[in-house]
């Protein structure tokens, strides 16, 4: 693959979707920008036959930490079914599993674990944070919280929401698997932790 | 009823349907015995500190409601600033008991109350109800009030190492503060 | 840190309570000697722990000879995040305390706060809060059954409980808004009336749900692998279950026929009929007998509030605590004082302090409120019975083996959040 310069924020490579989908709907301009982006990275068959077995076997591990575990396990469920995305297989274990779906409000006694399991895990592995108290604390601002899961780990995608309904934590996974699939390296080769 | 056979009485008050008896913080462990052997409130649902750091300090105005409305006879509910009666100490050590009888078609509760200031021990109530153990560990964790005679005073829900109690009034609510950023 | 020498904690005869710390089960010294002790950690993140519990066991072989739980990864600070907010916009946060059973910990906050205030909600608002918080009550155990189960061994149980699960969820979205976390009861009634066609909905839910559980009766009553793997385990005997300050479905489990329902009604409760089931060998099949004809019993308790739910305003008429209707703010001057007072400043609570407590799906949970008079609250304490079943691990774990571990600590129903706060 061509040398992917670290520290590359996703901006570089032309993706302004975090913003866009504030001025525009739907997920149409996330793939088409995902589509322009493919062209830019030029990527071999290899790569994209790669690319096309990861994005469609995502394992997530089971993480879940409060309310929004409820939501992550109601995915499995038969009318979400995530089995159909490729992702139902939930791996107990953080060294056999690729996705790290932080579901619920992480204590700062829970960093250290949280961080732990992450370092576990083999690469590539994705991180998405589920819901508001992942993603930023929540309604929970106080000295208990980590505010935010992206300072201790790189996260791909934030899923809002208290609780994200199982059909948004699905979104997630589908744009995860859409990234992945255009070729956009995992965050923690583009990021670091925020600060 | 009167429960002023409780060893350490100090005082009882009725309101709002629940009994508050507040006892000397010395004698707490022979008032629990008394009222679980004597009284038989044999279960203990709740240990709840509170710390009033700051009650006197600002005055409130307030609405006192009842079924029939509002009560308009008394000061304050027309927006004459008053100030809560001011408590005696800092801290005050609720003990929610409960007599608790299988099949039993009424549900006898009853506070037991302690008060006492920052750094006062207060005596444990393990050897009298076992559930105790970790509402005064949480206590001790939260408000940094030291038991004594607590057979494993440790840290409960914060980190072993926290410095600070974080529930005390006088604690900062902490996070962070929100900022917007337009670049990146 | 050394352990002070204090009264046996054994507080009776044949108490299996651990002494001298009543939860932490110790390793007998001599063990030390002849056998060989393995540490094992059940950490935080472990997928059949329910949440972030972590479990210190020492294992002798296969048999578990000491325990420690260790609590607090989930720590929220939700009571000091509360004393910062209104009394109306405090009310978001308990939902999130107990994440299984939602609406108790609204409602015992809400009934405390109305306790305070001196208010009585509209017939209407009391009966439709019961019917929900029998709804949620099925949720929680229909979770329950399905983690559970799913832990134990019976992975398809998983998916009929989460079905169901759904079925419940739609209820509650039909009526709020929202799936989980509702935010439904407010300081004098309901934040807003009774969408139409919610009692067809329910009704039909509650006609096929028994059904239902009947199902899940017969995939596991009879199963021999099930009972083996929960009869006899994890005994608790009735007198341990008071002194370790037990409530619920473990207290029933055991013997102990209190529900506070029944003994202390709150709500309405008392107009309604349903029976309290009681069991008495205090092991985890006992335990998953409760929770299954509980959940009879709250069918029968929605299908009662459906048949006599009153009609009537949702909310109590007050202004000083309650928003007037927006039309009124069109025409009436003391209607928008009232509504922008309430919107910026919040009603205030005159000073006091009260316990109320409820049955929720795991037993008594309460909450203890101090106000000072102000629109904020200055103390609330939540008394989470997981916090308390907890507790009880190390007595429960007396004789167990390491593979029993996981279906006793699942027996006792425990939801991390409610035990961090």
């Amino acid at each position: 693959m061509a040398e992917v310069e670290r520290k590359k924020r996703l901006a570089d490579y032309g993706l302004h979707s975090e913003r866009l989908l504030m001025k525009r709907k739907g997920p149409g301009v996330f793939e088409q920008e995902l589509g322009e982006l493919e062209d830019k990275l030029m990527l071999t068959t290899v790569e994209k036959a790669v690319a096309w077995a990861q994005g469609h076997s995502i394992w997530p591990d089971t993480f879940g930490l409060a309310c929004c575990a409820m939501e992550m396990i109601a995915i499995v469920s038969p009318r979400y079914d995530v089995a159909r995305f490729g992702a139902e297989v939930f791996r107990s274990s953080p060294r056999q599993a690729d996705l790290l779906i932080v579901s619920g409000r992480v204590a700062h006694k829970m960093a250290r674990p949280l961080r732990q399991i992450y370092d576990q895990m083999l690469e590539p592995k994705w991180v998405i944070a589920m819901g508001a108290c992942a993603s930023s604390g929540g309604m929970f601002g106080n000295y208990a919280i980590l505010q935010g899961v992206d300072k201790i780990v790189a996260v791909d995608v934030h899923v809002p929401g208290c609780p994200p309904r199982p059909e948004a934590l699905l979104e997630g996974i589908v744009r995860l698997q859409e990234k992945i699939l255009a070729g956009v390296p995992p965050a923690y080769e583009i990021r670091e932790a925020a600060s | 009823m009167s429960h002023e056979s409780i060893p350490g009485f100090v005082s009882e008050v009725e309101a709002h349907g629940e009994t508050t008896v507040v006892v000397e913080t010395a004698r707490l462990e022979e008032a629990a015995r008394y009222c679980r052997e004597e009284l038989g409130f044999n279960f203990l649902a709740d240990i709840a500190a509170t710390d009033y750091l700051g009650w006197n300090e600002r005055t409130v105005a307030g609405y006192w409601g009842s079924d029939g409305g509002r009560d308009i006879n008394r000061p304050g509910s027309w927006g004459l600033a008053t100030k809560p009666e001011p408590k005696p100490t800092r801290f005050s050590v609720s003990y929610h008991l409960l007599r608790l009888a299988p099949g039993a078609a009424e549900a006898p509760r009853i506070r037991l109350q302690v008060w006492c200031e920052d750094g006062e021990a207060v005596p444990s109530v393990v050897p009298v109800w076992p559930t105790a153990d970790w509402h005064e560990r949480e206590a001790w964790d939260m408000m940094g009030i030291p038991i004594e005679g607590h057979p494993n005073l440790t840290r409960i829900l914060m980190e072993d190492d926290w410095e600070g109690h974080p529930l005390r009034k006088d604690y900062p609510l902490g996070g962070e503060p929100v900022r917007f950023s337009s670049a990146e | 840190m050394a352990v002070v020498e204090r009264a046996d904690t054994r507080i009776y005869e044949g108490s299996r309570i651990p002494s001298p710390i009543p939860t932490i089960l110790r390793v007998d010294p001599k063990l030390h000697e002849d056998g060989d002790i393995l540490q094992v950690n059940f950490g935080p993140n472990h997928p059949s722990t329910h949440g972030v519990l972590r479990l210190i066991v020492d294992l002798n072989g296969e048999e578990v000879v000491g325990l420690e739980a260790v609590v607090g990864y989930l720590h929220t600070g939700f009571e000091k995040n509360m004393e910062q907010k209104t009394w109306w916009k405090a009310i978001t946060y308990p939902e999130r305390i107990d994440y299984l059973s939602f609406q108790y910990n609204e409602l015992v906050f809400v009934l405390a706060i109305e306790k305070l205030l001196e208010v009585q909600p509209p017939e209407k608002a009391t009966w439709m809060r019961m019917l929900l918080c029998e709804l949620n009550r099925i949720h929680s155990h229909l979770i329950w059954l399905g983690t559970g189960a799913l832990e134990i061994g019976a992975i398809s149980m998983l998916w009929y409980c989460f079905r169901e699960r759904d079925a419940v969820l739609d209820l509650f979205e039909l009526v709020t808004g929202t799936r989980m976390h509702t935010r439904y009861f407010q300081a004098g009634g309901l934040a807003a009336d009774i969408p139409p066609g919610f009692f067809t909905e329910c009704r039909r839910f509650v006609d096929y749900f028994p059904r239902r559980i009947d199902e899940y009766e017969a995939i596991l009553d009879r199963q021999q692998i099930w009972l083996e793997r929960t009869q006899g385990l994890g005994l608790l005997s009735a007198d341990d279950a008071i002194a370790l300050g037990q409530s619920g479905p473990v207290l029933r489990a055991s013997g102990v026929d209190w529900d506070l329902r029944k003994s202390d009604p709150y709500l309405a409760y008392d107009q309604v009929d349903f029976n309290v089931p009681v069991y008495y060998e205090g092991d985890v099949y006992d335990r998953y007998r409760v929770h299954m004809d509980e959940m009879r019993e709250s069918t029968k308790i929605v299908q009662q509030c459906l048949d006599g739910m009153p009609e009537g305003p949702w909310i109590v008429d007050d202004r000083k605590i309650v928003l007037p209707p927006r039309h009124e703010l069109h025409t009436s001057m003391e209607s928008l004082i009232h509504h922008f007072k309430l919107v910026t400043e919040g009603y205030r609570v005159p000073a006091g302090e009260v316990y109320v407590a409820v049955e929720s799906a795991r037993g008594e949970l309460g909450c203890y409120l101090v106000s000072d008079g102000g629109p904020k609250p200055w103390r609330v304490k939540f008394r989470a019975p997981s916090f308390v079943a907890l507790e009880a691990t190390a007595t429960c774990m007396s004789d167990a083996l390491v593979a029993d571990l996981i279906a006793i600590v699942g027996s006792l129903d425990t939801v991390m959040g409610e035990v961090d706060r």
